[in-house]
């Protein structure tokens, strides 16, 4: 383990971050719809979204990549590996994180619901000012540990060559003698982040729950 | 050629590979719980010593990318001299894999067993081994068990990590057919369809035990 | 006093942080009688009670129950506490039976684990006291099937089945329903009547009167009176004994 390697992997950094931060925005967006339309009333929406969230959820990340690096061309779709990256790690999120808000409203009173409505509020209201922001507040851990793991999975995207912090350790293990060396460095960094982010979840969560005392 | 006879010439193939993704989830899963159910043992109950060995190897285990783990046992340990062919570097990186995140697992079922059921088997001169042993595992087990199974869901799509090692499993004969019929597509599409065949019958099991422990608690 | 009684307490002392819980407690129990410990919640009563069998670590003093000593002062060896709990059986106020073991299996498991017996031999005495509990008919249902005043009995077969010598029961009427707790004062007055020692801590008065040889007043972490119980339920020396009973009693 030596100083050139790390400062080779953390060129990766970057990329790691915003290929999990990219995902996780556009799974937290897209999980809202999904949920919803998860909840419809009307069978012919909620049973194939709730086939989506499960086919998406169902395939590895890593064949997600595949289809969408190696398969979308012959559709006439081609997208840069970094693209393809936060597009399908976005898109699985977006299943896992629909599941999460689900477990959120179901945690959500129902007399909520009741008073918003005695109280004469529309229905986008009661969600989006009302319900949403309870939502919000209980699935903030389970969307954080979820980040976290997303974290650690973005390293899949290094299989289709987006050049994140794994690529940057696979290419000094293969360049030099010592084949292990980078292994253990990535790793050590991929460990520092996840605790780092964990304190740092645990430490939102400790806020919002000051904030919003329950 | 359509898409379904296509599908029908591919499907012998990934079959085989299936089945080496099954195996390789089953010997994983088979070795790993085991072992964290060692680890959240000692987490739990072990001295000073024993615990803060198996708290450092639990947040290693769960803080290293899968994929990195497998990429280090497999490129990695040869350089010290130990090599292993690509099942068994990707069944042994998997298996560290579950041991650690299963202990986690385990050690909130473990954890969920009332005190006083241990103060009493205590008050009854039971053997510490024995509380575990009768009263603690058989119960905290029990309330792992979604959660074991859900895990067991996300180390069976793990499998397919094993492709960067040159395992033929699933992925890695669907994408050699893509690469040599240029029919990435439609190969990698069925191969897709032959992991949900296994995934979500399998979490549609796991929401059922789910429903059905918490209507026993 | 009896010249060799089967408890003897000795300034027990006990403290969380600084926060004393039992202070300067000396009690004896003689073979074959019952001591009711009442007193206010908070008083140090189930402390005191855990402390005998070590669920809980005395800080201070020390005790003996038949022939195993065991000094605060000193480092206490396993081998003393596993005498000492064999002398002891517990009852707890929340049963703490095993959920997942049928009633037999609860009553006959520790039976195998602790003293040997065999399977057969343990689930025979095991049939034999919970007969004897009133519970016969039950050996093959789950605890979470039985009521609580069932639940209690069969924690108190549970206890009798490695045959100690001295009952602890920890307000064990505490959590039923006062009609469920009939049924468990029932078997405890008849395990009184068999001469079974016993320390009950309880909030059950009559029992306390009609039972007990020997009632125990605790306040404060101290024992604030003892002696017989016709005689300190008629007349208590002390004024806090006074008030406590008045508010039980005038309920």
């Amino acid at each position: 383990m030596t100083p050139e390697v790390l400062l080779s992997i953390l060129q990766g950094l970057p990329t790691t971050l915003v290929l999990t931060a990219g995902a996780l925005a556009l799974g937290a967006l897209g999980g809202i719809p999904l949920v919803l339309l998860r909840r419809s009333p009307v069978a012919l929406i909620r049973l194939p979204v709730r086939l989506l969230i499960e086919v998406l959820r169902g395939i590895p990340p890593i064949v997600w990549l595949f289809l969408i690096f190696f398969g979308l061309p012959s559709l006439g779709v081609r997208l840069g590996p970094l693209t393809a990256g936060i597009l399908g790690m976005g898109a699985i999120s977006a299943a896992y994180l629909a599941e999460i808000y689900r477990g959120g409203l179901a945690a959500v009173n129902q007399g909520q619901y009741e008073a918003s409505m005695a109280l004469g509020m529309s229905t986008p209201d009661m969600m989006s000012r009302i319900v949403g922001p309870q939502v919000v507040r209980v699935s903030v851990p389970a969307v954080a540990t979820y980040g976290i793991g997303l974290l650690k999975d973005s390293s899949i995207a290094f299989t289709i060559g987006v050049n994140e912090m794994l690529y940057f350790a696979s290419s000094e293990s293969r360049a030099t003698t010592d084949a292990i060396g980078p292994f253990l460095t990535v790793a050590a960094v991929y460990i520092l982040l996840s605790v780092l982010s964990a304190w740092g979840a645990r430490t939102l969560n400790a806020r919002l729950r000051r904030r919003v005392a329950r | 050629m359509t898409v379904l006879s296509e599908w029908g010439t591919y499907f012998p193939q990934l079959l085989q590979g299936l089945l080496v993704s099954l195996r390789l989830a089953a010997i994983s899963l088979g070795v790993g719980i085991p072992i964290g159910l060692a680890l959240a043992i000692a987490n739990g109950s072990g001295g000073r010593v024993v615990r803060s060995v198996a708290v450092v190897l639990v947040e290693i285990g769960r803080g290293m990318p899968a994929l990195v783990m497998l990429q280090l046992v497999y490129f990695g340990l040869p350089s010290l001299g130990v090599s292993f062919a690509s099942f068994t570097a990707a069944a042994l990186g998997l298996t560290l894999t579950t041991a650690a995140y299963t202990s986690e697992i385990i050690r909130g079922g473990l954890q969920s067993v009332p005190a006083g059921e241990v103060e009493a088997a205590e008050a009854l001169n039971m053997s510490r081994f024995d509380t575990l042993r009768f009263i603690v595992i058989p119960q905290g087990m029990r309330v792992a068990v979604p959660s074991l199974m859900g895990f067991s869901i996300l180390i069976f799509q793990g499998t397919a990590l094993a492709y960067t090692i040159a395992l033929p499993e699933l992925l890695a004969t669907a994408y050699s057919i893509g690469s040599s019929t240029f029919r990435y597509l439609s190969v990698l599409t069925l191969a897709g369809f032959m992991y949900v065949a296994i995934t979500v019958p399998m979490s549609m099991l796991t929401e059922r035990v789910e429903l059905r422990l918490s209507r026993h608690l | 006093m009896e010249p060799h009684p089967v408890i003897d307490v000795q300034s027990l002392r006990k403290q969380y942080g600084e926060h004393v819980v039992l202070d300067d407690v000396t009690l004896q129990v003689a073979e074959g009688e019952v001591a009711a410990v009442i007193g206010p919640s908070g008083a140090g009563k189930s402390t005191m009670l855990r402390c005998l069998n070590l669920l809980e670590k005395p800080d201070g003093g020390r005790f003996r129950v038949q022939d195993t000593t065991i000094d605060a002062s000193a480092p206490i060896r396993p081998k003393d506490v596993k005498q000492l709990r064999r002398s002891l059986g517990m009852v707890f106020q929340s049963f703490n039976l095993f959920p997942h073991l049928t009633v037999l299996r609860n009553v006959a498991l520790p039976q195998e684990r602790v003293l040997g017996r065999s399977r057969a031999e343990a689930e025979a005495r095991g049939m034999e006291l919970l007969e004897r509990v009133g519970l016969a008919d039950k050996p093959a249902q789950y605890p979470s099937r039985c009521s609580g005043g069932q639940q209690q009995r069969i924690a108190i077969a549970r206890a009798l089945a490695l045959d100690p010598e001295v009952m602890l029961f920890d307000e064990p009427t505490s959590s039923l329903d006062p009609e469920l707790g009939l049924e468990v004062l029932a078997v405890m007055r008849e395990l009184a009547t068999e001469g079974m020692t016993m320390v009950v801590v309880t909030h059950e008065m009559q029992f306390a009167r009609d039972v007990s040889d020997h009632l125990i007043v605790m306040a404060h972490g101290g024992i604030i009176e003892q002696g017989k119980p016709e005689q300190i339920f008629s007349d208590p020396h002390h004024a806090r004994t006074r008030r406590f009973l008045r508010a039980v009693l005038d309920r």
